[in-house]
């Protein structure tokens, strides 16, 4: 593969970025959760 | 406000997390959707003529910026229906889908520069397409510094409505930016009517639209998720620190 090197870290970046991303929002839900009266939780 | 909250006795309501059965199914179709991208984009798909297979960056780097606009644009609309509606769950919707904006804005900058560097010999230029494009990244956190200002909720979310929709107004121009001044980017490619591109780049390319669309959409209903838990917990606090003051009077009395 040409210009392997440009194509793997776009790739790798981009595959990063949104596990790492993803991941926080997950973590941080679910320690609000836990803060948080049942009954209050989910709005939509 | 227009929402109603789910009953406690429903299971959603009870889970220590921000999923639900819809969550999790589209999750699951995302996951499998982003599975089939990589051996699509990396493999499966032709080489440039011209690029060679530097355009495969192209299946994250456009998917990511339409991603962006998207987010963006529900930003807009969050930003246009709370001034209307005064409705916080236009405010949250809006500042939700507006982090979403900001981290696929910045990951296009960063794929578009690792795409610039084979094909154009450099990083970053002063171009109109990427100065709009980093533009609309520094507005976009500018707006997110609006919404985590101290302050009553009311004004922060009115403050925050009028940032988002000025914005917004880079969105068009970051779009439109290649056609009416002269752009070392490229032109439009698929919005053309007739497109030029090989049909298996065309089909993956489309795949990966679809594929971050999805992924937007599973973001935005679980950061929006998270956002209200940070209200709620906010005003508890708010009224737990009221709570107390009153005691701490009435002991003085």
């Amino acid at each position: 593969m040409d210009d392997a090197v440009f194509v793997l870290s776009a790739w790798g970046v981009t595959a990063a970025a949104i596990a790492l991303y993803a991941l926080r929002v997950l973590g941080r839900g679910r320690r609000l959760s836990r803060r948080v009266p049942e009954e209050r939780r989910r709005w939509m | 406000v227009t929402t109603t909250l789910a009953p406690p006795s429903s299971r959603a309501a009870t889970a220590n997390h921000t999923g639900s059965p819809v969550t999790r199914v589209l999750g699951l179709t995302v996951a499998v959707g982003l599975v089939l991208l990589v051996p699509l984009g990396l493999w499966w798909s032709p080489a440039d003529q011209t690029q060679g297979d530097a355009v495969r960056i192209m299946y994250v780097h456009v998917p990511s910026a339409v991603t962006a606009y998207l987010a963006f644009g529900v930003t807009a609309l969050g930003s246009a229906m709370y001034l209307w509606r005064k409705s916080p769950f236009w405010d949250l919707l809006a500042g939700a889908s507006a982090e979403i904006g900001v981290v696929f804005t910045a990951l296009t900058l960063v794929t578009g520069m690792l795409w610039g560097r084979p094909t154009w010999g450099t990083y970053w230029e002063w171009d109109p397409r990427l100065t709009t494009t980093a533009l609309l990244l520094v507005l976009f956190l500018g707006y997110l510094a609006v919404r985590s200002t101290s302050g009553e909720r009311r004004v922060r979310a009115r403050r925050a409505a009028v940032a988002g929709l000025a914005a917004f107004v880079d969105v068009p121009l970051v779009h439109y930016s290649v056609e009416w001044w002269r752009s070392l980017h490229q032109g439009p490619t698929i919005t053309r009517l007739d497109p030029t591109i090989d049909g298996l780049m065309l089909f993956t390319l489309m795949t990966g639209i679809v594929v971050f669309t999805g992924l937007y959409a599973w973001l935005l209903v679980h950061r929006f998720r998270v956002q209200h838990l940070e209200e709620e917990l906010a005003e508890r606090g708010l009224a737990e620190a009221i709570t107390e003051r009153r005691r701490e009077a009435e002991v003085d009395a």
